[in-house]
């Protein structure tokens, strides 16, 4: 892959299936075809459009190319920066991140460290995005215990489950437990020792909590309640730290919603 | 009858809430197969409370009855108040259950003098015993060694432990001697030194041998109480710069002393604690550890304390007008590190972009650098740089974006806590406090326009 011959702006928008092999198998075309689609649309997205929409097959072959080409020609920090970036929420990611492989492709590794650059300024923002909310998660996932088994419900707005894999499983590694990110519908699930994560299709809910796992709740909730300093009360820097989209998974929090 | 966990809880945590905010981590432990608890190095907030404080550890005293009686402490001997102490089992169980949870990252425990130090630090040992060695326990502990404990107990602590910390209360040995009779500032001294020297033991140890115990692998900390005695910033920044060589502390943390006694060796009991002051001696302390500075650059003999306008880079800085403004491109990472607004991780970006062409405003703001502050301390590619100096007009525009705006008070019809001492006098003497902060606000900003 290279970009000798200038990029073509296509008024065409690539479907893909969603995945991050999916979506290398779309750069993979795009650098084929040297032409920047208008969108590049996961299945979800799809909608009535202006634009005609080029159903991009997922190829393994191709996306392995693709990956080995960043790996070996752009670098290990442009590996992570798609790789978590892809990660992300936001809407248009597959766009920018696309823009930034083709600057490096075209421009060589170097261009990718100009972080002043609008295609690298925008991918770098979208991996800081993702990294600060899955560090947010690392210490807001709240677990409950049911039957020796310890179960969390998350709503992020990046798939950061990826993300929070190695800690939890670190953490917890002797334990039974599972966090289901309800916003993707994507669960995490590590049990006797082995870690699966995979995509659901009917909501999971956690059962009821018992006696006993009420009881510590409860302990939590005065432990924290007890922490705050009456006349230091700064709802602001609160809420800075710890934004109201949190609450509702948060086990001191969530009757404040 | 028997106190239940719930009670023993809110009491021994209430006692322990006043310590400093946030103290996680420092040390990276990997986990064992099968064991609970890994140590995250950048330590991890699990929670923010209403004043919006990290949550990272349980912390809580194990008692809070004290045969001691420090002035200053609410747990004083002296003192009538409810009083609980936590059964080693009850404490460790504790723990494990917030642990696997999530709700924490570990265990920060400090503790009243029960009866003697030993005892108190015996019983200590025990809930860390029982949580490494019983319930196999990876995850974070903080463990405050209680001044008086002899050598050997500390050294079981200190093995037990992630981090150790000794608090050294107050800046000075007479205000100790004053206000802490039990406590000499040998006996506070004494452990810091056995906990540095056992540290940097067991690290050679354990370059020569993996397996060796580690002894507080995370390093020690202190604690000091600021406003309750008349020491100077100046002095309480050169005591911690000598804290942190002498020791190789790895913080020093600082606590706006809240009056919780009439005596008259303390201030009056309507005294507001100087949160501001304790703001700025954090800023400060952070200059200290990564911005390269030294305590004498910050504050000396003839201007011992911070200025509550302004924070103490930016207050450098317009002491040193004459060595800006920089050029991004070109000038030294460590001098990029001085110039107001432009933090560590700004530095570093300039750092590594600069190398591959010349930056311009456009860049730096794409990049995140803010800007306000900044702007009027470097120069760029296409910007020489919006330093003022001429025109009265000018000046103001300039002093107003440095003075630090969280002190005035803003839009606030309640006086907060972290209102200057200026804003806090005008308010008691009957101005609405919004009022109060604009007024505040406007004469500092005249004030530091003149010095520009
Ligand atoms: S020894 Fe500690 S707990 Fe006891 S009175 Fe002194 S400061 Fe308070």
């Amino acid at each position: 892959m290279s970009g000798q011959h200038p990029l073509r702006e296509a008024d065409l928008i690539y479907c893909y299936d969603g995945s991050l092999a999916g979506f290398f198998s779309c750069v993979f075309e795009s650098f084929a075809r040297r032409e920047l689609p208008f969108a590049i649309w996961p299945p979800e997205e799809e909608q009535p459009s202006l634009c005609p929409v080029q159903e991009i097959p997922t190829d393994p072959g191709r996306a392995g190319r693709v990956r080995r080409g960043i790996r070996e020609k752009l670098g290990p920090a442009a590996a992570k920066t798609a790789a978590i970036g892809f990660l992300s929420g936001q809407p248009d990611k597959e766009l920018a991140l696309l823009r930034y492989l083709h600057l490096g492709f075209g421009e060589g590794p170097g261009a990718l460290k100009q972080l002043g650059r609008p295609e690298v300024a925008e991918a770098l923002g979208l991996v800081r995005s993702v990294e600060w909310e899955a560090e947010k998660y690392r210490g807001f996932v709240r677990f409950e215990e049911s039957g020796g088994m310890l179960g969390a419900v998350i709503h992020p707005k990046n798939h950061v489950l990826p993300l929070l894999r190695p800690f939890f499983c670190a953490r917890l590694g002797g334990e039974d437990f599972l966090i289901y990110d309800a916003a993707h519908k994507e669960v995490l699930l590590h049990q006797a020792g082995k870690t699966r994560l995979e995509q659901v299709t009917a909501p999971l809910s956690l059962p009821e909590p018992d006696a006993a796992e009420s009881e510590y709740q409860q302990l939590w909730k005065q432990f924290y309640e007890t922490l705050a300093i009456a006349g230091r009360r700064n709802d602001r820097c609160r809420m800075t730290h710890c934004p109201k989209r949190f609450w509702a998974d948060l086990t001191e929090l969530r009757d404040q919603v | 009858m028997e106190q239940s966990v719930m009670e023993k809880l809110t009491i021994l945590a209430d006692s322990a809430k006043y310590d400093v905010a946030c103290t996680s981590s420092g040390s990276g432990r990997r986990s064992r197969a099968g064991g609970l608890g890994s140590c995250y190095a950048p330590g991890c907030c699990h929670a923010f409370t209403a004043d919006g404080r990290c949550v990272s550890l349980l912390k809580v005293l194990m008692t809070n009855c004290c045969s001691f009686d420090c002035a200053y402490c609410v747990n004083r001997r002296s003192n009538d108040l409810p009083r609980a102490t936590f059964t080693p089992r009850e404490l460790a169980d504790l723990t494990i259950a917030f642990y696997r949870r999530n709700y924490i990252e570990g265990l920060f425990l400090s503790s009243a003098v029960l009866g003697t130090a030993d005892y108190t630090t015996e019983r200590m040992i025990e809930v860390l015993r029982l949580l490494r060695e019983e319930y196999g326990f990876h995850g974070y502990i903080h463990a405050k060694a209680i001044p008086g404990t002899s050598p050997a107990l500390i050294q079981r602590l200190g093995c037990l432990a992630d981090r150790l910390s000794v608090n050294i209360e107050l800046p000075s040995e007479s205000s100790l001697h004053l206000l802490a009779p039990d406590k000499g500032r040998r006996e506070i001294l004494r452990p810091m030194g056995q906990i540095a020297a056992a540290a940097a033991a067991s690290r050679e140890e354990l370059t020569l041998y993996r397996h060796a115990p580690a002894f507080a692998p995370a390093g020690q900390s202190t604690q000091m109480i600021v406003g309750a005695t008349p020491e100077t910033d100046y002095q309480i920044l050169r005591l911690t710069e000598g804290l942190y060589h002498k020791y190789s502390l790895k913080r020093v943390f600082y606590s706006a002393y809240i009056p919780v006694a009439e005596d008259s060796r303390l201030p009056a009991l309507d005294t507001k604690p100087p949160l501001v002051r304790e703001h700025r001696l954090y800023q400060a302390d952070w200059l200290l550890r990564f911005y390269q500075f030294r305590a004498e650059e910050i504050l000396d003999q003839s201007s011992p304390y911070f200025s509550p306008y302004l924070d103490p880079k930016c207050g450098w800085a317009v002491r040193h007008l004459e060595l800006f403004p920089v050029d991004v491109n070109r000038a030294p990472y460590e001098m990029l590190l001085r110039v107001p607004g432009i933090g560590v991780k700004s530095a570093q970006r300039i750092r590594t972009a600069r190398r591959q062409g010349t930056l311009g405003l456009e860049e730096l703001k794409r990049m995140g650098v803010v800007l306000k502050r900044a702007q009027y301390f470097i120069t760029c590619r296409g910007f020489t740089g919006a330093s003022g100096g001429r025109g009265s007009a000018r000046r103001q525009q300039i002093a107003r974006a440095l003075i630090d705006p969280g002190v005035f008070n803003a839009g606030c019809e309640q006086l907060s806590l972290f209102s200057a001492p200026a804003v806090q006098q005008l308010a008691a003497q009957g101005t609405p406090p919004r009022l109060a902060g604009r007024l505040v606000q406007e004469e500092a900003v005249q004030c530091l326009a003149n010095t520009l």
